[in-house]
């Protein structure tokens, strides 16, 4: 049998860290949800199993679910769904929207207890609250099935650095509960747990479409194929995430440096689908100020987003020839004043005022002459 | 730049032309009463050197000589640089300008009209002047700061440009090259976030951070709400789930509860069945006693009433022997009463006689008063007739006695006197001529005519006046005479005194004052004496009259003949009234005791007579009431026996009536205990269990309710899509906050730099202004002593106060007298000149200053001037030039023999 795994759409998600393009990466996240169907279809899937989180809360716009409903029904097989901690089932939740029920071909477990298929039987734990230390696995018992048997459970598998407590599971889960496959949801990047015979029986879909910077491995679906129960299955990771959000950090302590980053940002394609974070720490050389400012401005009108952080750059402490060019004078004072405290203040914030009033004067500056 | 010499013509009161000149390099005075025009030279000289020659309006217009129609006219000649110029202009009729540099000895053309205004400027280093206006203090360059015009020595601000060359002149670079440009910029941007006081702006112009402060705000707000929506949501699902536990708990519970209701019922059913049953077993019971107390009861009332038929009869004999022994007894006790009754009225009639006894009494008390009161009205009526005697005789011999009053006396002794006096003038007016004759002598006087024998060895005086003559026989005439007149008038006085006296004294039969006064004290006694009668007569009358007094005595006589006319023995016997008394009081009490006694006795006999007849009728109706008891009796007696049957057969129905009531107590008794063994009243556990049902059953749909109501609202709530906004609201606060910390960093920014390059410029310009106020200070000293302190300048060089080393902060120009004040900003004037005169020698124009300084200090201010003249030209215009005569290497102009 073959079936897609995948989990933690979160459809509905704020994204803060975005500004005014939270809307469109909303948007993207449905229009992942397509292309996740489309994979499904596209490998050959019998089934689709979401493994929680399809929703980032139960109060999300009605509006949504009947949309991510409507996408899923148009997917030929069976999907089946537990609802997670974003979107567990508690009265008032998603699931109890109508389109749950419209979709023949949709169905949302309601009760830890085994579902046989034609193919394989069912082990779903959905969950009914948000926070719980129960192991949501903990009622199953494959062991003397014929059949694949195959779960779908969502929480945090135990010995995950920085794992949350609640709803932990095993990392030999899939082994000791006699299941072919564990389809996990909760985190958002892609994550395999192979056993000791090197079969991979458990393993995290990770989130369609990636949610934030700094995620690992998002943006994914895993294709499973099981030959019969017994067999281990077979993984293929599909990408489905369209959108790249990508950090560039940098620390520039050479004057030019900053070159090599707008050549950088140049590259990064398709830049509608880009957000972009640009870290710089180090030495601004007054040459570079020009640079800095091209980078801004590649920020601001080349990508889907982008945002700017220097609040780790400072002047460099010497080389500021445009200081010295400065007729000795109260200017010239305050721009040595303030080019000492750009770089020798122990308070972070002073650094940054300081390195900005600096910038300003440098304008300035540049402006009187013109 | 050094003043040559300065020529003027039609300007406002110098309508002449007038030239001062040549000046001396170092000092000079200019020195002319008031309204001269020393004031219009310093003004033409500064139009000559700022104004462009066709300037016009109202200002220049006044230049004019009053009422003429004049160009205004001036020359002056200057040094620059060490090159010698002269300007000539003429303003407004034919204006015109004209520029000369002295060349190879004489003046040379420069420049004409406009260009020559512009040459002009660049020469001395001036700065524009607003077009066709006149040229403002600010316009003059460095003067502004080297000339005082007249009433204007104090130094408030000073012109950029002139800071500027101050500040380049001090050798200081404040803000660097394009420094000023820069600083426009700094503080243009400055401006768009802060005020000048560093507030951020608000209003039109407000920094763009307080709209995206405000737009936070509102987020903020927003998000609230948002969270508190999503909050209910997530709130309304905990009470839905709530509401269906409650529900289901409340559903089991009920049915529970309907299982125990099942049972209890059908226990309830038999215990109702059981009760029903004893109930019916009590009423047997309680019929078969009925009917044995009702058997019993009979028996009884035959026994009792049969018993109370043989009670009547005895009574009823007896009563009627005691009716007739009463009725005998009563007719003897109503005689008896009847005899009592007369006794009493008989003895009642006694009383009468007390009547006539008493009016005797009375009569007697009467006629002893009466006499008593008729004898003292006798004694006071013979009283009063004595006094009335001796008033008479009193009167009578006060009316026989004619005593002068004190007045009399003092005009007698007062006459007298004056008689006395009279006398003793007359006597010595008189001539006296005595006579010793030796023998016995006749001698006859002629006036009077009168002889007397006079014995030997005798004198004889004879007096008389004028004169007195005597004829002495055997010897002659002798005459004695004297002064005429005097004797004569004495003689009247005395006559006249005679006469008075005689008036006074006619009356009483003497002139003796003692005798008078005598016959007065007398008088006295007798006035006296009557008084007393009068008071002691008054006395006795009592405010009765003499009249009244004897017809009261009257009356009295005739009260007691009465009495004695019915009493006689009165007559010769007075009755004793205390004896009357006692009789009357002893028969009162014989009578009254005989009385009593009478109505005791009858009240007792009428007692009796009462009670035996109560008792008669008491008798007679208990005797009725027996009889009528009698008969009642065997009525009912009648009645109880009527069913013919004997006592024997009564007692045994009696028998039989008691064993039916024993068998239906002995079954109820068994029913009682079947109905004990259910514990409890089912009946009532059937209620409180139905109770406890309905309640479950009510809670059930309460919770159902509640859980409809919750998934109502839920719904509600749901369809909201609650998170779905708070997560737009604060996508939208986070955008804002990366937008306010961007232009916050910004705007700090901006004040670090602007604080920073202002604090630079402050310690820059404490750094070389310290030579200025340091060489000021020293001259302050000079003239006004340590007192002030150090002197403090602006960062644009004009005074902003003293420091004095006592006082703990600086003090205030304000604060200062104005006479220090005006020191203060020429010293600062000529430390400001000194500096600007170390590459060229500078001119300084003071216009009628230092007005307010005193004597002392103005010799120490003239001492400055003398050294100051080393680098500077000082112009001084005055007109107390005897103020400035102490310089003694100054060149005085007296404008005033120039005109």
């Amino acid at each position: 049998m073959k079936f897609l795994h995948t989990s933690d759409w979160q459809i509905g998600m704020k994204a803060e860290s975005v500004g005014r393009m939270a809307e469109r990466v909303r948007e993207e996240r449905l229009e992942a949800a397509k292309r996740v169907v489309h994979a499904a279809r596209d490998n050959g899937a019998e089934m689709i199993f979401l493994s929680g989180d399809v929703f980032e809360d139960n109060a999300v716009d009605r509006l949504l679910v009947r949309k991510v409903g409507e996408i899923l029904r148009a997917f030929p097989g069976p999907v089946y769904i537990i609802p997670g901690n974003h979107d567990p089932l508690v009265p008032g939740s998603v699931w109890e929207h109508s389109v749950w029920k419209d979709a023949a071909n949709i169905t949302v477990f309601s009760k830890s207890e085994p579902v046989e298929l034609d193919q394989c039987i069912l082990f779903p734990c959905p969950l009914h609250e948000k926070y719980s230390t129960k192991t949501p696995t903990a009622w199953i018992d494959a062991r003397d099935v014929t059949k694949p048997a195959i779960g779908l459970a969502h929480g945090n598998v135990e010995g995950i650095p920085n794992g949350e407590p609640d709803y932990p599971i095993p990392r030999d889960a899939a082994n000791r509960l006699g299941l072919d496959y564990l389809a996990l949801g909760h985190w958002h990047s892609f994550a395999r747990y192979d056993a000791d015979d090197g079969a991979c029986r458990m393993a995290y879909a990770g989130t369609h479409e990636t949610t934030k910077f700094g995620e690992r491995d998002s943006g994914n679906v895993v294709v499973v194929e099981i030959a019969h129960h017994g067999t281990p299955p077979k993984l293929t990771p599909v990408k489905t995430g369209r959108l790249d959000w990508r950090t560039v950090e940098r620390t520039v302590d050479q004057p030019q440096s900053l070159e090599a980053v707008i050549q950088e940002l140049g590259k990064l394609d398709p830049p509608d689908a880009t957000l972009v974070r640009v870290i710089i720490g180090g030495v601004l050389f007054p040459e570079d100020r020009h640079s800095l400012v091209r980078i801004e401005e590649l920020l601001a009108s080349r990508f889907l987003f982008g945002s700017l952080d220097t609040s780790a750059l400072i002047p460099a402490p010497d080389g500021e020839g445009w200081i010295e060019s400065l007729a000795s004078g109260s200017f010239r004072d305050a721009a040595v004043k303030l080019r000492s405290q750009a770089a020798q203040s122990a308070n972070p914030e002073e650094r940054a005022v300081a390195t900005q009033a600096l910038l300003q004067l440098f304008e300035l500056y540049e402006r009187s002459r013109a | 730049m050094i003043l040559h010499s300065l020529r003027v013509a039609n300007w406002r009161s110098l309508l002449n032309p007038v030239e001062l000149g040549p000046f001396s390099d170092r000092l000079n005075v200019i020195h002319a009463p008031n309204g001269t025009g020393k004031s219009s030279l310093f003004e033409a000289m500064r139009r000559a050197l700022f104004d462009a020659h066709h300037v016009s309006g109202e200002e220049i217009e006044a230049v004019r000589p009053w009422g003429r129609s004049l160009a205004p006219q001036v020359q002056v000649e200057f040094i620059q640089s060490g090159v010698r110029y002269r300007v000539e202009k003429t303003f407004l009729d034919g204006a015109s300008a004209h520029l000369f540099r002295f060349e190879e000895g004489k003046f040379q053309p420069l420049a004409d009209s406009r260009n020559a205004d512009s040459k002009l400027r660049e020469i001395i280093a001036a700065s524009d002047a607003p077009g066709r206006g006149l040229s403002k203090h600010e316009h003059w360059g460095l003067s502004e700061v080297l000339w005082a015009p007249q009433g204007a020595l104090h130094l408030d601000s000073l012109s950029s440009s002139v800071t500027e060359n101050l500040r380049a002149a001090l050798g200081v670079q404040l803000t660097g090259e394009s420094g000023s440009r820069l600083e426009e910029l700094l503080e243009e941007r400055y401006q768009t976030y802060f005020t000048k006081g560093g507030k951020p702006r608000t209003g039109k112009q407000a920094a763009p951070i307080l709209a995206l402060e405000s737009e936070h705000d509102a987020a903020v707000a927003e998000r609230q709400q948002r969270l508190e929506h999503q909050q209910r949501f997530e709130e309304t699902s905990r009470a839905v789930e709530d509401a269906r536990q409650k529900r289901g708990q409340a559903r089991v519970e009920a049915d529970a509860l309907r299982d125990a209701v099942a049972q209890t019922s059908k226990q309830a059913e038999t215990y109702l069945l059981l009760q029903s049953e004893l109930e019916q077993k009590r009423l047997t019971e309680q019929g078969a006693k009925e009917r044995f107390d009702a058997i019993g009861k009979s028996l009884e009332l035959i026994g009792n009433t049969r018993e109370e038929i043989t009670g009547l009869e005895v009574k009823i004999r007896s009563s009627e022997t005691l009716v007739t022994d009463l009725a005998t007894e009563v007719k003897n006790t109503a005689n008896a009463a009847e005899e009592a009754r007369r006794k009493r009225d008989e003895s009642r009639r006694q009383r009468s006689s007390l009547v006539q006894s008493t009016a005797e009494v009375e009569d007697a008390q009467a006629f002893v008063d009466d006499n008593k009161a008729h004898q003292a009205l006798a004694a006071r009526i013979e009283k009063l007739r004595r006094f009335e005697t001796d008033l008479k005789q009193g009167k009578e011999r006060r009316t026989a006695l004619v005593a002068p009053d004190d007045k009399t006396i003092r005009e007698v002794r007062k006459n007298l006197t004056a008689l006395e006096k009279a006398q003793a003038a007359l006597r010595a007016s008189l001539i006296h001529l005595t006579v010793k004759p030796d023998k016995k002598t006749k001698i006859h006087q002629r006036s009077p005519n009168e002889s007397q024998t006079v014995a030997a060895g005798k004198a004889a005086t004879f007096s008389g006046s004028p004169e007195v003559t005597i004829e002495i026989e055997g010897f002659g005439t002798i005459q004695a005479s004297g002064p005429e007149g005097d004797a004569e008038a004495n003689a009247e006085a005395l006559r006249e005194a005679e006469s008075k006296l005689t008036k006074l004294t006619q009356p009483y039969g003497t002139q003796d004052p003692d005798r008078l006064q005598l016959l007065r004290e007398q008088a006295d006694e007798l006035d006296r004496n009557i008084k007393q009668l009068e008071e002691q007569s008054s006395e006795v009358l009592d405010e009765d009259s003499a009249d009244e007094l004897n017809q009261q005595s009257a009356e009295l006589l005739a009260r007691i003949r009465e009495r004695l006319g019915r009493f006689p023995t009165w007559e010769k016997q007075p009755p004793t009234v205390s004896d009357l008394k006692s009789a009357l009081e002893k028969q009162r009490k014989t009578i009254e005791a005989t009385i009593e006694t009478a109505e005791d006795e009858y009240d007792k006999a009428q007692s009796a007579a009462q009670a035996v007849e109560k008792r008669h009728g008491k008798a007679d109706g208990e005797l009725k009431n027996a009889r009528l008891n009698l008969e009642a009796a065997q009525g009912r007696m009648k009645d109880l026996t009527k069913d013919g049957q004997s006592d024997a057969a009564r007692a045994n129905a009696r028998q039989e009536a008691l064993m039916a009531w024993e068998a239906a107590k002995t079954r109820a008794k068994e029913c009682e205990t079947k109905l004990n063994e259910i514990p409890g009243d089912p009946q009532k556990d059937l209620q409180k269990l139905g109770r406890q049902l309905k309640a479950l059953e009510e809670a059930e749909t309460q919770a159902r309710d509640e859980e409809n109501q919750a998934e109502g609202r839920l719904q509600t709530l749901a369809a909201e899509g609650a998170y779905s906004k708070l997560a737009a609201c604060e996508e939208t606060l986070a955008d804002l906050k990366s937008r306010i910390q961007r232009e916050r960093l910004r705007m700090d920014a901006t004040k670090l730099l602007y604080d920073t390059v202002t604090s630079c410029k402050a310690a820059i310009v404490a750094a070389v202004a310290a030579p200025v106020e340091r060489t000021a200070t020293h001259m302050l000293s000079r003239i006004a002593g340590p007192r002030l302190g150090t002197v403090r300048l602006t960062e644009n060089f004009v005074p902003a106060g003293v420091r004095p080393e006592i006082a703990p902060e600086p003090v205030e120009l304000t604060n200062l007298s104005g006479g220090e004040q005006e020191q203060l900003f020429l010293i600062i004037r000529l430390a400001l000149g000194q500096v600007l005169a170390k590459e060229e020698r500078q001119l300084v124009v003071l216009d009628d200053v230092l007005n307010a300084t005193d004597t002392g200090r103005l010799a120490r201010v003239l001492n400055l001037f003398e050294e100051c003249a080393d680098r500077l030209q000082i112009v001084i215009l005055t007109c107390h030039p005897e103020r400035y005569r102490g310089l003694e290497a100054a060149t005085f102009f007296n404008l005033q023999e120039r005109l």
